[in-house]
């Protein structure tokens, strides 16, 4: 039940179609992860914070840096040193109060990733690295949780929903690791990005649209043109093939 | 046979910035043996010592997912190929 503040603060997104009285209720009971605080973290929690989002557990372990700030959006001159969980949970609240956000400094590994996601419904990848990446995907299909992919490259980034079971998951799609090395980013990639994930997880929640599953939308900002590639299901995917095989039973 | 092969910003640099290369082939192999013939550069970025695709190179025929056994799959003549890099930034 929406409180008479609610209403008001919501009232452009309640009146549409799609969303309504009963969407905001939604968006109001759910608890979304986003995964990184950095460019795509920033990005996506700072919408999903506006749009109402419940209760959002922000994990990330680092601290904010200088260098963070061309495109860390939640992250300020004065918090430089400190941890960026701390940082953005204090934005996020200020942005809205009526949030909860479950601020985690944790490193995600092998040991915690499924805990740290069990009994969530989404989990936003807002992550800087490909083997975390790989981790949360895994503990998203152990814990049949959807997860919203998201990546970037200098002018480029990518998107993709995962409905755990049902769709291509991370590792359908990427197979490998890429040799480590620092990653070019300018803040607008992020934010185009971290925005479309947030827009995935508010039509996963309220039940509206199609989701980006099966397809990877691709975003070159150079040519200032979007990519669809349509990707499916790996039988032998080594964190999802055994559901396809289930399926088929 | 005129196949276009989309490249992603990530690997322009090595095809002189260019976004689109033309090459010849029946194959998705033969296409991407044209395209490192074209650019020498592009050989160790697509392929490991033993010729096989990096396991982080994905191979997309007209936008579906080329997987597996990409380079024996065949080509027509407009057929377009994207390369799809592996990128973890965030």
């Amino acid at each position: 039940m929406l409180t008479e503040d609610e209403r008001h603060r919501y009232e452009r997104q309640i009146g549409i179609r799609e969303v309504g009285e009963e969407g905001q209720e939604k968006l109001k009971l759910a608890r979304v992860i986003v995964a990184g605080s950095g460019g795509l973290g920033s990005a996506a929690a700072i919408y999903l914070a506006a749009a109402g989002v419940g209760t959002l557990r922000i994990i990330d372990h680092d601290r904010v840096e200088l260098s963070n700030l061309n495109r860390q959006v939640l992250h300020w001159d004065r918090d430089i040193g400190r941890g960026k969980v701390e940082s953005a949970g204090e934005k996020l609240s200020q942005l809205n109060p009526g949030v909860r956000v479950e601020a985690l400094a944790e490193k995600i590994d092998e040991t915690n990733a499924s805990r740290l996601v069990r009994g969530f419904d989404l989990i936003v990848d807002g992550l800087d690295n490909l083997p975390t990446r790989y981790l949360l995907n895994r503990a998203a299909v152990e814990n049949n949780i959807p997860f919203i992919h998201g990546t970037i490259y200098g002018f480029e980034g990518r998107v993709m929903t995962i409905i755990p079971g049902k769709t291509a998951c991370l590792k359908c799609v990427y197979r490998g690791l890429i040799p480590p090395g620092r990653c070019p980013a300018i803040g607008t990639v992020p934010a185009v990005i971290g925005c479309i994930e947030a827009t995935e997880a508010i039509k996963y929640i309220v039940g509206a649209g199609h989701l980006l599953t099966d397809r990877l939308l691709v975003y070159d900002g150079l040519a200032m043109k979007f990519t669809e590639l349509r990707v499916k299901r790996d039988p032998n995917c080594e964190h999802c093939g055994h559901l396809v095989v289930r399926d088929r039973q | 046979m005129s196949i276009r092969i989309d490249i992603p910003p990530y690997l322009q640099p090595l095809t002189d910035n260019r976004e689109v290369v033309a090459v010849d082939g029946r194959t998705i192999g033969a296409c991407l043996d044209h395209l490192v013939r074209q650019f020498s550069r592009m050989g160790k970025m697509l392929f490991d010592e033993k010729g096989s695709l990096h396991s982080y190179v994905g191979i997309y025929l007209n936008g579906e997912d080329a997987y597996p056994d990409e380079l024996t799959k065949p080509v027509a003549e407009g057929d377009t190929l994207y390369i799809l890099y592996v990128i973890g930034g965030g």
